[in-house]
C-alpha cells in the first residue's frame, strides 16, 4: 500500500509538469473550448445586453439592445435599454431619434444627439424611462444608456 | 528536540557538483528554449538579444537553484524581475494605446479591458447562477482574455495550488521585493489575527460582488490598479476609489513589507490568495517538516514571509494551507527539516528528488508564463537607452 501510495504520489508530481506544458502550449486551443462549453457570455450589464432591432436610417444605423433588468437571481427593478448609433463617420451633426424598444408601435422615449459637441438628451414617453445614464463617442460611433424602472 | 538528538541530525546535502547541476538543468534549458521560442528563434537582431537574455536569465537561475541548493533566493529574482517588468511593460502598453494609465469609459463599453486572475473569485458565483462574467473585458481574444486566465488558473491550481503566489503571480513580486529591502524587520511580529483577513475580505468582496453583479474589489480595494490602470477620475467617487487604491498600495506593499519583513498584501489581504489557499489541497507538493529532524528552532516559522508556519504547524509537521511554496523555510532549515514534498511519499525520504520534480513544475510556469512580460519590458528598456523613450 505504502508503494502505492508513493507512485501515485510521483505519477501525480510528474503530471503537474505535463499540466504545465499542455496548458501554456495550447492556452489558445483550451481558452476556446472553455468558453465554448460553458456557454459563458459578459454580463449584459457591461455588454449591453443583446441587439434586438437595427433600424436603417440609410447612411446610419440605430442599434437597440434588449432592456437589461438582470439580476443574480431574477429580474431587478432598475434596469437599462443600451442604444447605439453608428458608423461614426456618416452620421449626421444632429440626430433626433423616436425609440420604441417594446415593439408595440408607441415611442418609449425620444432621443436628441449632437455628434459634434457630445451632449444628449432623451425625452421619456413611457413611464418606465427614468433619465439619460451616458452617451458616450466610441470608435464605431455612440453609445447612450437609458435608465429604466419596472413600474410596480 | 535534545541535544544528544541534535548531534546525531545531519544537514541534508542538496548541493550539487557543477557537472551534475548542468545534467539536472538539461531537461529545463530544451524546455524553457521550446516553450520560450514557439518553435522559432526571433530573426531580428534586437528581439534576438532580448531573447537570449530572458532564456539565459531564466536557465542560470534554475541552474543556480540545483547548484547551491537554495530554492527562494533565486526564486525570488525571477518573480521580482516578472512583476517590475510586468508593470513596466504593462504601464507603457497603456500610454502607448491609450495615452495614460487611465480606463476610458469607451474601454469599458466595448468590453476591452484586461482580464486578471484578481477578478476570479467575485466571478464564481454569478457566472455560476447566470452563466455571464461580470467583468468588461473579452471572454477569448486580444490582451489578457477572461478565458485565457481562467485557464492559466485552472492550470496553476492544479500545478501549484497556491504556489502561483509565488511563482505565477505578476504583482506578488512587488511586496516580495519590499519584504527584502531591510535586513531586519522593524515590526517583528504581526498578531496572527490578522491572517484571517483575506478570508473576510473573500468573503466581502464575493458577496458584494453577487448582490452588485460588480467585481467590488477592482472597484474600490484593489492596491495594484496603482501600477496598473484605474477608472478616469471624471467624478468624486472615483477619485475617493483612486485614493483607497493608491493608499492600499503604499501601506500594504510598500510600507508594510518594508518594515515587517512579510508579504502582507498577499498573506493578509489579497482575497484571491485566500481563495488559492484552497487549492493547495488538492495538489501533489506541500512542505512538511521532519520531527526527527526538527531542531524546533524555529526559523522557518520567523522567515516564513507568509506566517504560513507556526508552533502548532511544526508540532504538526506540515505548513498551513495558506503556504505559498516560496522554499523560504527550506533554505533557512539547518537540518533539511522542512522540506518539499509529495503527497503519498514518505517523509524526510528522497528530499533532493521532491525538490528538483517541484523545482522544475514551478520553475517551468514561471519562467513561461513571465518570459513574454519579461521580453517585452526588457525591450521598452532597450528603447528608452537607443531612442530616449519608451513608447
Amino acid at each position: 500500500m505504502k508503494n502505492l501510495l508513493k507512485i501515485a504520489g510521483y505519477a501525480w508530481a510528474g503530471a503537474c509538469l505535463v499540466v504545465v506544458l499542455v496548458m501554456f502550449a495550447g492556452s489558445e486551443y483550451l481558452s476556446g473550448k472553455l468558453a465554448s462549453a460553458t456557454g459563458i457570455t459578459v454580463s449584459p450589464r457591461y455588454s449591453g445586453g443583446e441587439v434586438i432591432r437595427s433600424i436603417d436610417h440609410g447612411t446610419y444605423k440605430t442599434i437597440l439592445h434588449r432592456p437589461v433588468f438582470d439580476g443574480l437571481i431574477g429580474e431587478r427593478r432598475d434596469g437599462f435599454i443600451q442604444v447605439e448609433w453608428q458608423p461614426v463617420t456618416a452620421l449626421p451633426p444632429l440626430i433626433e431619434d423616436a425609440v420604441d424598444f417594446t415593439g408595440d408601435g408607441k415611442e418609449d422615449f425620444s432621443f436628441r444627439l449632437d455628434t459634434v459637441a457630445g451632449p444628449g438628451a432623451i425625452t421619456p414617453r413611457n413611464p418606465s424611462v427614468v433619465a439619460l445614464e451616458w452617451v458616450v463617442k466610441v470608435n464605431q460611433g455612440w453609445v447612450a444608456r437609458v435608465q429604466l424602472r419596472k413600474k410596480p | 528536540m535534545n541535544p544528544e538528538r541534535a548531534t546525531k541530525v545531519k544537514k541534508v546535502q542538496s548541493r550539487q557538483s557543477p557537472g551534475k547541476s548542468i545534467l539536472l538543468a538539461l531537461p529545463m534549458m530544451v524546455l524553457t528554449l521550446i516553450m520560450l521560442s514557439g518553435g522559432r528563434i526571433p530573426s531580428d537582431p534586437q528581439k534576438l538579444f532580448i531573447f537570449g537574455v530572458t532564456y539565459l536569465f531564466f536557465n542560470v537561475l534554475f541552474f543556480l537553484m540545483i547548484h547551491t541548493g537554495k530554492t527562494d533566493r533565486y526564486r525570488a529574482v525571477a518573480f521580482i524581475a516578472f512583476s517590475l517588468l510586468f508593470v513596466v511593460s504593462f504601464i507603457t502598453h497603456m500610454f502607448e494605446a491609450r495615452g495614460s494609465m487611465s480606463l476610458s469609459h469607451e474601454k469599458i463599453i466595448l468590453c476591452e479591458v484586461p482580464f486578471c486572475h484578481l477578478v476570479i473569485p467575485m466571478t464564481l458565483i454569478p457566472a455560476a447562477l447566470t452563466k455571464t462574467i461580470i467583468f468588461p473585458g473579452m471572454i477569448t481574444g486580444g490582451y489578457a482574455s477572461i478565458a485565457s486566465m481562467f485557464v492559466i488558473w485552472i492550470g496553476a491550481s492544479l500545478a501549484l495550488g497556491r504556489g502561483w503566489c509565488s511563482w505565477g503571480c505578476f504583482f506578488g513580486g512587488l511586496d516580495d521585493a519590499f519584504s527584502r529591502l531591510l535586513k531586519k524587520p522593524v515590526l517583528p511580529r504581526i498578531d496572527r489575527r490578522w491572517t484571517y483577513l483575506p478570508w473576510a475580505v473573500l468573503l466581502a468582496v464575493v458577496l458584494t460582488a453577487a448582490a452588485f453583479l460588480s467585481p467590488t474589489y477592482c472597484s474600490w480595494l484593489c492596491p495594484y490598479k496603482a501600477v496598473t490602470e484605474f477608472n478616469e477620475v471624471t467624478s468624486f467617487t472615483i477619485l475617493v476609489q483612486t485614493i483607497i487604491f493608491v493608499s492600499l498600495f503604499i501601506g500594504l506593499v510598500v510600507v508594510l513589507p518594508l518594515l515587517t519583513k512579510r508579504r502582507t498584501q498577499c498573506s493578509l489581504f489579497c482575497p484571491f490568495g485566500a481563495m488559492q489557499s484552497l487549492t493547495n489541497k488538492i495538489n501533489a507538493f506541500d512542505i512538511r517538516i521532519d520531527r526527527d529532524k526538527c531542531l524546533n528552532c524555529k526559523r522557518c516559522m520567523k522567515a516564513c514571509p507568509t506566517l504560513s508556519i507556526t508552533e502548532e504547524s511544526i508540532r504538526a509537521g506540515r505548513s498551513l494551507l495558506s503556504c505559498m511554496k516560496c522554499g523560504t523555510c527550506v533554505d533557512v532549515c539547518p537540518t533539511g527539516a522542512a522540506a518539499f514534498h509529495i503527497r503519498g511519499t514518505p517523509v524526510g525520504e528522497g528530499l533532493n528528488g521532491k525538490r528538483l520534480l517541484f523545482l522544475y513544475v514551478a520553475f517551468l510556469f514561471l519562467a513561461i508564463f513571465a518570459a513574454s512580460e519579461i521580453q517585452e519590458g526588457l525591450a521598452r528598456i532597450v528603447r528608452l537607452i537607443t531612442t530616449g523613450s519608451m513608447i
